[in-house]
């Protein structure tokens, strides 16, 4: 089944190089192809996915690549959600390329199936790390609109486009979802580490980086809100809080060691 | 004062810390923390480590700034809280007095009303009768509340978090399958097991224990392993570590007296202080050198594959190094010391903290997740609906509203 997970992979890569393609020559034709060959991708990720959890017995997020694998499956989820409803081509095109990035650093992960350990052996690991999985999906998507929408200021574009409005709007929007499931994810995961632990915080490296990629969202939320940034200033802070996200799943597990350093076997 | 005050509550200020909150944070994930100071040394060089020490870098999260930015934090999120809350009221009530002040925009022809009357209420907006007889369609008003109980709650889980930090008496105690531990209310916690695998040979370290109140009326026996601790009033019991230690089985051979001892600690054995074993260490293995010396292996991954015990024997005062083995036995007059396979115990932790904490701050969790939603995804809306005509009235635009009550009013006229 592990050719489902490359194919998935290749796929998302046509998939991404077609519909930027598709918008460089402005061919609906060229993005409804793009759009097949992405559900495509979806699919064969999707049954990856499921084989993996039936396989294993659990949900499959329990280490490094299966949680990037179920980040970059969300990314496809939440894209194709928003695009049913928005019926915009820049939702595809920031998030085909987003899940095969998240897709392919997850190919560099070790791929076995190991049993999950008894620390993850808990009610709550759905709900936190599930939540993560989505949360950072929106992050991710809310970063790829934040890059389309600086292409598009490059290009010429006005802010005052009525599309460049709405992509600056979604970009918002999406990123009060991934706030509010950020949340989530440190509020179970504080009740959970006091199930753990016997401590519902202990400034452990991954804690400290969800609590402040926590603080810098909040920081956009407020700047957004309450200052009215909009565009390009948002758009770049959008970028900034997504390296922070990156940061926080990966650059943690491996430069920082602590309680959560299973992740990364 | 009054522009201290007004500072105080303001955004700017709010932001001001958060950022600060996150560059100490920041440092406080790249520096180690709790560390020994030597570390700091080796680490970074000595005057370095002796800036990081004396700033209190090197334990960041529990220097008196950062107590301080937390209790700022507080007082900003509290006065921004109190202060918005009138403001929230007004703003809501606002909306509905501007709905119905409102003179309709999107005209209807005759008839049409009804059938922007029935959309709205299938839509689950609340209908309000107003004095010039048009009624008032309100969706959503609690979203005002959104923001303030969002900060309101922001406050609460520092509040409540804080107080939990601070407030348990912890403390980790090792436990021998049998033992009895009392607390220092009488309670009583007894490990009646403690085993490391489960039923398939996972590794899974678990004890049984009952846990007793001081009258022994109430009693609960429970499993507990990391994930599940057992709750026993307010106390929290976990399964935290675990230790291996020899057992000694002492016998009177003149009474028949049979005692079993575990053997953690370096302890001295005897009836009359003369006579009798000192237990130095147990071992988990050994290599037998060509000349029959042991060499014992000090380090190991916990298991004991060939356990031995390193003793003192001792006779009228004087004393001898032995190495005794499991099933051993020594024999000092009457009494026979048994040397028997070393027994896993489990290290607890106990935890006393009050229940309402708890729920204070799970509640405030809740309330937070709840005030986020609110905030984010529920738009006030009122809409006015005369035969005439009808008018939207919200903070953020309806333009997806607008669209579905023009679809509705193409749909009754074809």
């Amino acid at each position: 089944m592990d050719i489902c997970f490359f194919a998935a992979l290749i796929i998302y890569f046509i998939a991404s190089v077609l519909q930027f393609v598709a918008s460089a020559m402005k061919k609906d034709g060229l993005h409804k192809i793009a759009r097949l060959v992405f559900l495509t991708g979806f699919a064969l990720h999707t049954a990856y996915t499921v084989w993996r959890g039936i396989v294993a017995g659990r949900l499959p997020l329990a280490n490094q690549f299966e949680f990037a694998s179920g980040f970059a499956w969300a990314i496809v989820m939440l894209g194709f959600i928003l695009y049913s409803r928005l019926k915009q081509e820049w939702v595809m095109t920031a998030a085909m390329p987003m899940a095969f990035l998240i897709l392919s650093y997850a190919a560099f992960q070790p791929m076995q199936i190991k049993d999950i350990m008894p620390a993850l052996r808990s009610t709550w690991f759905a709900l936190h790390i599930g939540s993560a999985a989505f949360s950072y999906a929106s992050f991710a998507i809310a970063a790829g609109l934040g890059v389309g929408y600086l292409a598009q200021l490059k290009k010429g574009k006005s802010p005052d486009d009525a599309r460049m409005k709405q992509m600056d709007y979604m970009g918002y929007r999406i990123i009060c979802l991934g706030f509010l499931l950020l949340t989530v994810v440190i509020f179970s995961g504080a009740i959970w580490a006091e199930q753990a632990w016997s401590s519902w915080w202990s400034w452990d490296p991954k804690e400290t980086w969800a609590l402040i990629t926590w603080i810098f969202y909040a920081v956009y939320l407020h700047q957004r809100l309450r200052l009215k940034w909009q565009g390009k200033r948002t758009a770049w802070l959008a970028i900034i809080a997504f390296i922070l996200v990156i940061f926080t799943f990966a650059g943690v597990n491996l430069l920082l060691p602590g309680l959560h350093s299973y992740a990364t076997t | 004062m009054k522009k201290i005050l007004s500072f105080i509550r303001s955004m700017t200020f709010g932001m001001i810390l958060l950022i600060i909150v996150m560059a100490l944070s920041l440092a406080g994930s790249l520096i180690p923390q709790q560390e020994a100071a030597m570390t700091y040394v080796n680490a970074y060089g000595s005057s370095t480590a002796m800036l990081l020490i004396s700033l209190g870098f090197t334990d960041i999260f529990h220097t008196w700034y950062f107590y301080a930015l937390e209790i700022l934090l507080c007082l900003n999120l509290l006065l921004c809280s109190i202060l918005r809350f009138p403001k929230t009221r007004k703003a809501a009530e606002r909306l509905k007095h501007q709905a119905q002040e409102a003179e309709p925009d999107r005209p209807l022809y005759i008839g049409d009303h009804q059938k922007i009357a029935s959309y709205l209420s299938a839509h689950h907006f609340t209908r309000t009768e107003t004095e010039n007889g048009a009624p008032v369609y309100t969706k959503h008003l609690a979203g005002f509340y959104g923001s303030f109980l969002t900060h309101l709650s922001i406050l609460l889980v520092l509040l409540f978090g804080s107080l939990v930090l601070m407030t348990p008496q912890v403390t980790d105690q090792t436990v021998m399958p049998g033992e009895v531990l009392t607390l220092s209310d009488g309670t009583t916690v007894t490990c009646e097991s403690f085993h490391i695998q489960d039923a398939t040979g996972k590794l899974d370290y678990a004890s049984v224990l009952t846990a007793a109140s001081p009258d022994g009326k109430q009693k609960k026996t429970q499993e507990i392993r990391v994930n599940e601790p057992l709750r026993f009033g307010s106390y929290k019991i976990y399964q935290q570590t675990y230790g291996t230690a020899g057992r000694i089985q002492i016998t009177n051979t003149e009474n028949g007296a049979v005692d079993v001892q575990y053997l953690t600690d370096p302890c001295f054995l005897s009836i009359d202080q003369r006579n009798g074993i000192y237990f130095e260490a147990l071992y988990p293995g050994y290599f037998r050198e060509e000349d029959g010396s042991f060499t014992l292996i000090t380090s190991t991954d916990r298991s004991y594959p060939d356990p031995v015990y390193r003793i003192q024997s001792i006779t009228d005062g004087m004393s001898a190094a032995v190495l005794a083995f499991p099933g051993e036995e020594i024999h000092m007059g009457e009494i026979t010391f048994t040397f028997l396979s070393p027994a896993e115990y489990p290290g607890l932790r106990i935890k006393h903290v009050a229940a309402w904490l708890y729920g204070g701050l799970y509640f405030s969790f809740g309330l937070m997740v709840a005030a986020l939603y609110l905030c984010f995804f529920t738009v006030p809306v009122a809409v006015k609906v005369t035969e005439e005509g009808y008018v939207i009235c919200s903070p953020k635009n309806q333009e997806g509203l607008e669209i579905a009550l023009e679809a509705e009013k193409a749909a009754v006229h074809g």
